[in-house]
């Protein structure tokens, strides 16, 4: 095939079925998005089941929702916005090509969603001390509807599908961290900056959309 | 998405010139690398392909196997070779392996992923690495399966309903952890098509002008995307109640069973569209091609494929008429089921309208192609029967829905895929098979198929329900009727392998195109070279031209440094994708 | 096409300050516990007013091609379907039909 299109000077990262390195970045993201379009509708299905759950009892979704902690829930909220927010500062280092400071953002991005898991474990714990379980093994006394354990179940299906999507996302931090620090990226090529980035605000849109739905139903 | 719009529409020139690909190539995708880690570590989408085919064979084979022991254990009506615990566990694997493993990736992971390349005219599909990764997880599935049946096999059914499913102590959670895992094969295939159609097409290759297979391949892709997501929350859904009680759907805990069946099907009703809209791409591609006259109404075609797809996630609860869900509820899937048949009858009408004052050929795939439509028809209008609200209470759970099932999903998804398979065989391999032979393999699947099946319509109308180990005396004629059909069936397929092994080991040498078809694949060697094509092919015409010469289908852009050739004024792919603008 | 369209840094600072603002406010106003519907209707709208601001100026979709907001969409609307017609079931499970009541 026609090798002299391949002609940009950086084309030793676009693989041979691409024609030049900008088919290569576009198609990178509009897979990316349909990979999105996926995790919309996986997580969907928890938010569906929610739906349902709180148009039956609606009763026992208050009551759950005041035995939660409102300004955890807002500090946690505003601990992923800020990762977003360095996760795009990241991306636009590299695309301004500052590799040193691309490293330095993913690094707090890393850290923001490490505070995140932290005080959801600390959440979960606490919430267990006070029997909160999910299902079956619900034991909290302070809620009188008898259908409380159904807002338990899903607060920890929920945020817990979450949390292992937030795992994932430090996990891609370091990988892009490192690849970095190895000169792979720069302002002629940062396509899995960029991909992850997207994946990151995703996890951020769902918490979004976690925080009134388990801590603000009151 | 469509050209619709004028803007969109641009037209550049470039300088093409004939290419002719050899005939035969002997250095071709098969033989140009060799040993074992250049096929497990291969990117090469036609060796994925061929990976998906071995794979996928075996794991029909083995459930064919199952089906003939299903079928042989009701020649009586009490036990007959197996117990009615093994039973359970039988016709739930049957179920499973057949739609999970089988038929959701066969035709996009053989046929979508061997040929949509080369329809498009690319060297390969967009991520070829996440291509071989959809392998494996395809293949992990498997291995959970396999080991969930050595273990302890499940026996609640392919469709895991709840409550059984939570309380059943066989080995749900491993199943459903397959199944998950191969899920994840059919989204990541789905996401490389997508890419794929949208990116790599060749230039002058429009939306208008790629065949009906690629759309078919397309509007299968978005329902992958979209449904296969929803299966894997309720699967994780099902696997979390069983380890951690937590009441969703687990009546005993205030949970809703029925919200199960609506997780479930918003899925499993689009799977089986997934499982079907290629192969109406492909009987397209058949009838065109045999009929040797374009196709009739190509766009009424694409489009309705596209209305396939989207209403199919629109009428899941007619699986869900008598389990509870309101009457609202029901009466609207009722509706919207009715509907769904319009799009697809305007497909059948459309190819049995090509192939009016065509030059009908009746070579192996055109019969198969033939057989579809009259298969597909029994199977389609069985539908919409059952999609009648007051007639579905009776039918229901009968063996009815069993053989309306399998006249859509047998008589017309596997038909369709033995068509393209004996289709594209010659490129696939570079040999022929025996035409005698495939003819005689076709007869007796076909009349197998409907001794197996026909009679169960009757079984169910007359009240025998399905999944029932025992029945009354009164069904056992049609029983045995229906088993020896299943022998038949089996006979057709041990012929088909053995003339298809024959003809791998010593069959003629096929010609680059020995059906006189115009789509680009047929313009490269059989089988192809690694790379697809020497050149960039250039498309100026439709897929179905079969009045223009087959030399203005062999266009290609010069290559670098090249002088000469002819120019063209060619209509730029949609959104410009195609870099070669670029170039010119 | 976008040709890798670098949104400054003001801008995401100032996106990232709007969405903290956001925050505050719908947690502040869920302590003051509105009557239902309200309670929902304003909650859930600021976090849709959140999310588009993600999506558009983080996610970079007022830039993008206008296909990868498309995929957004249409996941949207799918999800949607999912709700909506299963809730045609689940709420009205009871519902009674006139002519079928006991004469």
């Amino acid at each position: 095939m026609s090798d002299a299109v391949a002609e940009s000077r950086h084309d030793s990262h676009v693989y041979h079925h691409f024609v030049d390195a900008h088919q290569q970045f576009d198609a990178s993201k509009m897979g990316m998005w349909i990979f999105l379009g996926t995790e919309i509708l996986f997580f969907g299905g928890l938010f569906a089941a929610y739906i349902i759950f709180r148009s039956w009892y609606p009763q026992a979704f208050i009551d759950g929702s005041n035995a939660l902690d409102k300004l955890v829930g807002g500090a946690d909220t505003l601990d992923l916005i800020l990762s977003s927010l360095t996760m795009a500062l990241a991306i636009h280092s590299i695309q301004t090509n500052k590799q040193k400071l691309t490293i330095i953002y993913l690094g707090i991005t890393f850290v923001l969603g490490a505070f995140f898991i932290g005080s959801h474990i600390m959440e979960w714990l606490d919430n267990f001390s006070h029997g909160m379980y999910p299902g079956s093994a619900y034991a909290f006394k302070g809620i009188s509807d008898s259908h409380a354990y159904v807002f338990f179940s899903l607060y920890y299906l929920m945020t817990g599908l979450h949390g292992i999507h937030v795992l994932v996302g430090m996990g891609l931090m370091v990988w892009l961290m490192v690849k970095t620090k190895r000169g792979r990226f720069s302002s002629e090529y940062f396509t899995p900056v960029e991909i992850t980035g997207l994946y990151w605000h995703l996890v951020d849109i769902f918490w979004i959309f976690l925080l009134p739905l388990f801590y603000l139903v009151a | 998405m469509e050209t619709a719009a004028a803007a969109n529409r641009k037209t550049v020139t470039m300088k093409v010139r004939r290419y002719v690909m050899p005939e035969h190539s002997e250095l071709n995708y098969l033989n140009q690398e060799k040993g074992i880690k250049s096929w497990l570590l291969t990117r090469d989408h036609k060796r994925i392909g061929l990976m998906y085919f071995f794979t996928g064979a075996i794991v029909f084979f083995v459930a064919g196997l199952i089906a003939l022991t299903i079928r042989l254990e009701l020649w009586t009506p009490a036990k007959t070779i197996i117990d009615a615990h093994t039973y359970n566990e039988l016709f739930t694997l049957h179920g499973t392996l057949m739609i999970f493993f089988f038929l959701v990736p066969a035709v996009p992971g053989i046929l979508g992923n061997f040929f949509i390349p080369l329809q498009i005219g690319a060297k390969d599909v967009a991520f070829p690495r996440l291509n071989l990764l959809s392998y494996y997880l395809y293949l992990t599935g498997i291995i959970f399966t396999v080991v969930t049946i050595l273990t302890h096999g499940v026996d609640t059914g392919w469709t895991f309903y709840a409550p059984y499913s939570i309380k059943s102590t066989t080995a749900v959670i491993p199943m459903t952890t397959g199944i998950f895992i191969t899920g994840f094969s059919s989204i990541l295939t789905g996401l490389n098509f997508i890419v794929t159609i949208h990116k790599l097409r060749a230039p002058g290759l429009t939306w208008g002008k790629f065949p009906l297979f690629v759309w078919g391949i397309y509007a299968t892709s978005i329902i992958q995307i979209l449904a296969t997501p929803v299966l894997a929350i309720t699967l994780a859904l099902l696997i979390m109640e069983r380890l951690l009680h937590v009441g969703i759907f687990n009546p005993a805990l205030g949970g809703d069973p029925v919200l199960y069946e609506h997780f479930f099907w918003f899925y499993s009703h689009p799977a089986v569209y997934i499982m079907i809209v290629p192969g109406f791409g492909i009987i397209a591609d058949l009838i065109a091609t045999f009929s040797h006259k374009r196709l009739f109404g190509y766009w009424f075609v694409a489009i309705s494929t596209l209305a396939i797809a989207f209403l199919g996630f629109l009428v899941w609860g007619h699986h869900m008429f008598v389990a509870g869900q309101s009457m609202i509820a029901s009466i609207v899937f009722s509706l919207l089921t009715f509907m769904i048949g319009i799009p697809t009858g305007i497909k059948i009408f459309n190819w049995l309208a090509t192939m009016y004052k065509g030059s009908v050929r009746l070579k192996v795939p055109m019969l198969y192609a033939l057989s579809f439509i009259f298969l597909f028809s029994i199977g389609g209008f069985t539908g919409v029967m059952l999609g009648a609200l007051s007639v579905d209470v009776q039918l229901h759970a009968t063996y009815y829905v069993v053989a309306h099932f399998h006249y859509v999903m047998f008589g017309g998804m596997v038909i369709a895929l033995l068509g393209g398979i004996h289709f594209w065989w010659p490129k696939m391999f570079g040999k022929m098979y025996s035409e005698t032979m495939a003819r005689i393999s076709w007869f007796l699947i076909f009349v197998g198929f409907n001794v197996t099946f026909f009679p169960q319509f009757i079984l169910g109308a007359k009240g025998m329900p399905r999944r029932y180990y025992n029945y009354l005396p009164q069904f056992q004629p049609l029983h045995q009727l229906s088993t020896v059909g299943s022998w038949i069936l089996a006979l057709g397929f041990f012929i088909m392998l053995g003339y298809l092994l024959h003809s791998l080991i010593k069959g003629k040498k096929a010609p680059a195109n020995p059906w006189d078809a115009r789509t680009l694949e047929w313009m490269t060697s059989s089988p192809p070279p690694t790379e697809n094509f020497s050149y960039t092919p250039v498309v100026i015409h439709g897929p179905y031209e079969y009045q223009r010469p087959i030399s203005e289908f062999q266009l290609g852009l010069l290559s670098n440094g090249e002088h000469g050739g002819d120019e063209l004024e060619v209509e730029a792919p949609s959104g410009g994708n195609s870099p070669e603008m670029a170039n010119v | 096409m976008s040709e890798h369209h670098i949104t400054p840094v003001k801008t995401l600072i100032k996106v990232g300050v709007a969405l903290a603002i956001l925050t505050v406010i719908t947690v502040g106003v869920g302590f003051m516990q509105l009557p239902p519907p309200y309670n929902v209707i304003f909650s859930i709208g600021i976090a849709v007013v959140k999310a588009s601001l993600v999506a558009m100026f983080f996610m970079n979709l007022y830039w993008d091609k206008k296909f990868n907001a498309l995929v957004l969409v249409i996941s949207l609307i799918f999800l949607s379907a999912l709700v909506g017609i299963t809730m045609l079931d689940t709420m009205f499970r009871h519902a009674i039909i006139p002519t079928f009541t006991a004469g």
